[in-house]
């Protein structure tokens, strides 16, 4: 295993333990999604089929704790790191900014397709959730997400060849 | 594109589709293998993450318990304001621990885990388990009245299903015991949907606004006399000869942090669990 590798090995691990730490301790209604910026950090850095699997697991990690909508999660994370791994290939640069409205666009994705999934919410809370607390809640899982990618490009850009 | 990228990337498709195709397996599974799989996980892979996690609400607690404190020494001038919050946290805790003392039921204390938002409003996770004497079916209750019952059991954490949850149902009665019925999630819009719905009321039982309604007892998962909300109004257009009433649930589940999770029926009632001892420990 290389050590760009190992750094964003590190980098998910850090950011799931985000989630289970910090996100549980402000108990905001719109939450950050570390689990979100994790999937996408990866997935703009390897294969499109990597970036499905590692969607896929964080995914179902997530799913467990919530299983009544078993599944879902894993769904939403698959088509959300794909997607990214393979727009990230076909279209954009190490663009730091791009990668925030990135990250807003994938924290949208994955709420779209989880609520759709789990068909749950229906009229007007799903409308609510989808219009209000999922846009303000990428919102912040962006801003954290440019955080983190700031603080994390350099590192990774110099340990590659 | 060369022919080593083509391969390349219809690998990746496969592995995507292939995850997808897994990820709606996983959706479609029924509940039996579903709930395995998923304790499995929370058994292993999530076990230190729900570890995290309670440490974290742990955390939050100490915090806002800290805030309080640091409030209060800095002015007494606005004691008696400040002192609210611990006032009502105080109350709440002195309710669990009167109500502990008085249900006469084997039961485990319990921390209800802050979850990850959406998903979660239906379920609440609990840091126990089977190693310490959960099972399913069991009731779980506050102190302010029923939230909800343990649906899966792993040995460290369970799952409990909460009221507003559509599966959840429970066999009411009036608190004086003149009216029966089955008590739901209402399935109205916006706030509505926070609220209980009390069905198949005999038509000749008429609830007051206000009147108190606990569980019954029937069915064996829920010992009789657990608070379970109070009459806001008489659903209209319901047809036969049956009466809906609009519920007020006894218990807020954002405001659940501490649970008794009772062992299933012995057959005992606990009419008088909430009646007299949690009357005498309201906040005065």
């Amino acid at each position: 295993m290389s050590t760009r590798s190992i750094a964003i090995a590190i980098i998910v691990a850090l950011m799931v333990a985000l989630h289970f730490t910090l996100r549980p301790i402000l108990d905001w209604r719109a939450g950050i999604d570390f689990l979100t910026i994790a999937v996408l950090v990866v997935a703009v850095r390897v294969r499109p089929g990597v970036a499905a699997l590692v969607g896929f697991a964080v995914g179902v990690v997530a799913d467990a704790l919530a299983p009544e909508a078993f599944g879902a999660g894993a769904l939403a994370m698959t088509v959300v790191g794909f997607a990214a791994s393979r727009l990230k290939a076909a279209f954009f640069s190490d663009n730091v900014m791009l990668n925030a409205v990135f990250v807003f666009v994938g924290k949208v994705a994955y709420d779209l397709i989880f609520l759709v999934a789990e068909r749950r919410l229906g009229g007007g809370a799903l409308a609510v959730q989808l219009l209000l607390w999922t846009p303000l809640a990428a919102l912040l899982t962006a801003l954290v997400g440019l955080l983190v990618m700031s603080v994390v490009r350099p590192t990774l850009e110099r340990r590659r060849p | 594109m060369p022919r080593g990228a083509r391969t390349d990337s219809r690998a990746d498709t496969v592995i995507a589709v292939a995850c997808v195709l897994a990820a709606l397996t996983l959706l479609v599974l029924p509940e039996a293998p579903r709930d395995r799989t998923a304790g499995v996980i929370r058994g292993t892979v999530v076990a230190p993450l729900v570890t995290m996690q309670q440490r974290a609400s742990l955390a939050r607690r100490a915090f806002n318990a800290n805030d309080s404190l640091v409030r209060i020494a800095d002015s007494v001038v606005r004691r008696s304001q400040q002192l609210d919050e611990v006032n009502a946290e105080n109350a709440r805790l002195r309710a669990l621990l009167r109500l502990g003392e008085s249900v006469r039921w084997a039961f485990v204390p319990a921390e209800a885990l802050v979850g990850r938002g959406m998903g979660d409003e239906h379920t609440m996770l609990l840091s126990v388990g089977a190693r310490a004497g959960v099972q399913r079916f069991s009731a779980v209750v506050a102190a302010d009245g029923l939230v909800g019952m343990v649906q899966q059991v792993d040995p460290n954490s369970s799952v409990a299903i909460i009221w507003p949850n559509p599966e959840f149902r429970v066999s009411a009665t009036s608190a004086d015991g003149t009216a029966f019925g089955i008590v739901t999630a209402h399935q109205g819009p916006g706030i509505e949907g926070y609220l209980l719905e009390m069905r198949g009321v005999s038509f000749r039982s008429t609830l007051k606004v206000g009147s108190t309604i606990v569980s019954s007892g029937l069915g064996g998962v829920y010992p009789r006399g657990i608070p379970v909300g109070t009459v806001i109004e008489e659903l209209k257009g319901t047809a036969g000869w049956e009466r809906s009433y609009l519920l007020r649930p006894a218990v807020r589940p954002p405001d659940v942090t501490s649970v008794l999770i009772l062992a299933p029926g012995n057959g005992t009632g606990m009419d008088s669990v909430w009646r007299a001892p949690l009357d005498s420990v309201r906040p005065r």
